[in-house]
């Protein structure tokens, strides 16, 4: 699974060059990936070891697997990775509950 | 380089020993053999371990600039050949073995059992501590988890 860097915001620096240029700054901004394209990205990056590790266990039931530690590892990879997006997932709807809190 | 680079890496390292464990017990299975399908007494068998290069342009790009390649098994290790032990047969005066020379004198594999056996608690010791540098690897990236609670 590849953890994308998360891309560092782009500070607009109001010099003198690049006031009038605001056409020139949007097309940069619109190449970047979208936080719904980074969320799709790494579930299906999770889902595909949850698979995996299915897959040899499947094939360690039906007795056609020759190292006993690629089961063992693909399942530690598989619950690494789901934890993680249990973490982030939990710390996501801790901070929605915070905000419907909120007194307005 | 992602967080499962050192899992893939002693992934290899496990295979390898696990493979190496096998030759072993082919010659421990073979110290009595006198005669194989090319008429000669089995030869020692003894695996050769190779790191394992990245063939990929990526992989080569990431060795090159100091990174390991966090997907791939780059830095890793493999058994690249099994090879044959040259040391000349031992002689043991046997004449009533079937495969003797005229002389009574039958030729054993060159194997030491006493050899296989430390190079098998060699193999095992070696499997452990790759299973214990997974675990340490994989509570790391548990604990990192813990960051924030």
């Amino acid at each position: 699974m590849n953890i994308n860097n998360v891309n560092p915001f782009n500070i607009v620096s109001p010099s003198p060059t690049n006031v009038n240029k605001l056409d020139s700054i949007n097309p940069v901004e619109t190449q970047k990936p979208s936080f719904e394209e980074y969320l799709k990205n790494s579930l299906e990056g999770v889902n595909s070891l949850q698979v995996e590790s299915e897959n040899q266990t499947t094939l360690l039931a039906t007795g056609q697997v020759d190292n006993v530690h690629d089961v063992t590892i693909a399942g530690a990879k598989a619950k690494v990775s789901l934890d993680l997006t249990m973490a982030v997932r939990n710390k996501v709807v801790e901070a929605y509950k915070e905000v419907m809190r909120m007194q307005v | 380089m992602s967080i499962f680079g050192s899992l893939n890496i002693n992934a290899t390292a496990l295979t390898a020993e696990r493979a190496r464990m096998d030759v072993i017990s082919k010659n421990i299975a073979n110290v009595n053999t006198t005669r194989t399908s090319s008429g000669t007494p089995y030869r020692r068998q003894v695996p050769l371990f190779k790191e394992i290069e990245g063939e990929t342009f990526s992989s080569m790009l990431s060795k090159e600039s100091g990174k390991l390649d966090g997907t791939g098994t780059n830095g890793g290790v493999k058994v690249s050949a099994v090879v044959e032990d040259k040391s000349p047969f031992k002689s043991v005066y046997n004449p009533g073995h079937p495969d003797a020379d005229e002389e009574g004198f039958l030729m054993m594999p060159n194997i030491d059992s006493v050899t296989e056996m430390v190079d098998m608690i060699s193999a095992s010791r070696a499997y452990e501590a790759n299973m214990t540098a997974i675990n340490t690897s994989k509570s790391m990236a548990m604990k990192a988890l813990e960051i924030g609670k």
